[in-house]
């Protein structure tokens, strides 16, 4: 039986998030859909990972992984994925994203409703 | 009422002895809005010129006056979030509401004359049109009530912040770094203090030993001294205490200045009631007598301070604080400075000689005991770094200490005199309180 395809989904929080500050235009329940759809699913913020924690078990969702904005790159080699995308909302989520080697989702100025269209649809493409 | 003024009030020469009106004025009053990370440009309520108002009304009400005892106001009508911050320092183009927030007025900055058409004050004679930053605020309003140009008189400062990237706007938001920026701002709004301190900072770290992450116990009891801070920012929206991993394995903004060296831009206001000393004996709380007030805008040699400049001028600073409130180093209880970076700070310390540190001593100082506390409680309002970029933790926390009102942040050593400042090495202003007038 083959492996089921590895893909990531990060998620800035403020500004990209419901629960963050400013809130983002992504709700709790959008991540869950993610979850459950076998993406692997985390956070990547500047705010602290006690805090970003702390967000998450308020909110109740299982995050796969919860890191630091800059610390992308390494977390993202540790998990070997096909391949990922980075959703958030500034020029520095851009930059850890590409060096990550993720595929940058601007939720303000991109195409955010297309992108997640083809996520429920599980037809995403690097 | 609104007037145009010159510089002549300030204090910004050397020799000028003790001030005229030393312990002659008082702060009889303060109070805060909420402090929210961005004002969500939905709710009226939540606006800086709402917050304004709100901030004076506490003020007023703090020192048991009423609208009617206010004749002095003094704002400063500029927007934080900088000339060329973009959409979060301006709401045009889009349209405006209802007054009074039918134009930037109310909305993204504050003035003196919407003040007193919105609080309905009918008695003010002193207003002037512009006000510099804080630091010279009350420096002015204080000098304004010694000069008896006012007697109560109202101090405001406005710090806005809406959706958009802070500072980032206008030419800082350019690929390019043109003109004179290409030697200043090469990096958008990375040009201003961040990247004037860095340099004599690693010139700190090589001629006294140490490196930049000794400035971490700063930091963290900055933070630790904001969740004690009712009316600061991660007080409210409980913040989790910053621990020393999560300040070391923060990114760098511009290395070696980390993210949480950097203080967070809010929307808030802060107000405070300044009055001659006679009227604050019989105010609502215990008077905070003004000792002194001193300014300096240092000239730079270059486009980049060096160490040694920044030595010198903290130590000048320093000279004229001491001098004008005939205060010592030794007489200087609670020790509030800037931190908008922390890496402002150990100048300070140092210029200052608080608690006896000497240059070259602020990392050990750090490494020690500054906890509110202990024997050493250094900067026991958290300032900016642990409540926001109000600019004002300072102030308040300094009056609170005085009065004796500072909860769980009131300092277990003495508690007479308070020094208390927003600036930067080059310019700014400082201000000394007492408990008692003499």
């Amino acid at each position: 039986m083959a492996e089921p395809c590895k893909i990531v989904i990060s998620y800035d929080i403020d500004g990209t998030v419901f629960a963050g500050d400013p809130p983002g235009k992504i709700t709790l329940d959008m991540i869950q859909e993610s979850k459950q759809l076998g993406y692997i699913i985390g956070s990547a913020s500047d705010r602290t990972v006690t805090d970003q924690t702390q967000i998450w078990d308020r909110s109740g969702v299982d995050m796969d992984f919860i890191v630091l904005k800059h610390t992308l790159p390494e977390t993202i080699a540790g998990l070997d994925p096909e391949f990922g995308f980075h959703i958030g909302d500034t020029n520095m989520d851009e930059y850890f994203a590409k060096q990550a080697g993720l595929t940058f989702i601007d939720i303000i100025n991109g195409d955010f409703e297309s992108f997640w269209t083809a996520l429920v649809s599980q037809s995403l493409k690097p | 009422m609104i007037t145009d003024i010159d510089n002549s009030w300030k204090r910004d020469s050397d020799g000028l002895g003790v001030w005229e009106h030393r312990g002659k004025v008082a702060i009889a009053g303060f109070g805060h809005s909420p402090v929210d990370r961005r004002w969500d440009e939905v709710n009226l309520e939540s606006s800086l010129g709402a917050y304004a108002l709100l901030a004076c009304r506490k003020a007023i009400e703090d020192a048991g006056m009423s609208l009617n005892d206010i004749d002095g106001v003094v704002c400063c009508p500029t927007t934080i979030s900088g000339d060329s911050g973009g959409s979060a320092s301006n709401w045009a183009p889009r349209p405006y509401f209802d007054p009074p927030y039918d134009s930037e007025w109310g909305l993204t900055r504050v003035n003196a004359q919407w003040l007193i058409a919105n609080l309905g004050l009918k008695n003010v004679k002193f207003a002037p049109s512009t006000a510099p930053t804080i630091s010279e605020m009350v420096g002015l309003a204080a000098q304004a009530v010694g000069d008896g140009l006012c007697n109560n008189c109202l101090m405001i400062y406005p710090t806005g912040n809406m959706a958009g990237r802070y500072r980032r706007g206008g030419p800082n938001a350019s690929d390019y770094a043109e003109g004179d920026s290409q030697w200043t701002a090469p990096w958008g709004n990375h040009g201003g203090n961040d990247f004037i301190n860095i340099f004599p900072h690693q010139q700190y770290c090589r001629k006294y030993g140490g490196e930049h992450d000794d400035v971490a116990p700063f930091v963290l009891n900055q933070h630790r001294n904001g969740l004690m801070t009712p009316w600061g920012f991660n007080y409210q929206n409980n913040i989790p205490q910053l621990t020393h991993d999560d300040y070391v394995s923060s990114r760098y903004i511009l290395r070696p200045l980390r993210l949480w060296d950097c203080d967070r831009p809010v929307n808030a206001a802060g107000a405070y009631l300044f009055t001659t000393g006679e009227r604050a004996v019989d105010a609502k709380q215990p008077p905070v007598y003004v000792l002194n007030h001193s300014q300096h805008n240092f000239t730079f040699k270059t486009t980049q301070p060096t160490l040694d400049e920044i030595e010198l001028w903290t130590d000048i600073a320093a000279q004229r604080m001491y001098e004008g409130s005939g205060l010592t180093a030794a007489d200087v209880d609670i020790f509030n400075p800037y931190d908008g970076y922390s890496i402002m700070a150990q100048f300070f310390l140092e210029g200052f000689q608080w608690h006896g540190v000497k240059r070259g001593d602020a990392f050990a100082f750090y490494a020690g005991d500054i906890r509110v506390e202990g024997p050493h409680p250094l900067c026991s309002s958290g300032g900016n770094l642990g409540n926001g970029r109000t600019r004002t933790a300072m102030y308040t926390d300094s009056i609170e200490q005085l009065r004796g009102t500072a909860g769980p942040r009131q300092v277990t050593t003495r508690a007479e005199t308070a020094l208390a400042a927003f600036t930067t090495p080059s310019s700014g202003g400082w201000i000394m309180l007492g408990k008692n007038p003499d």
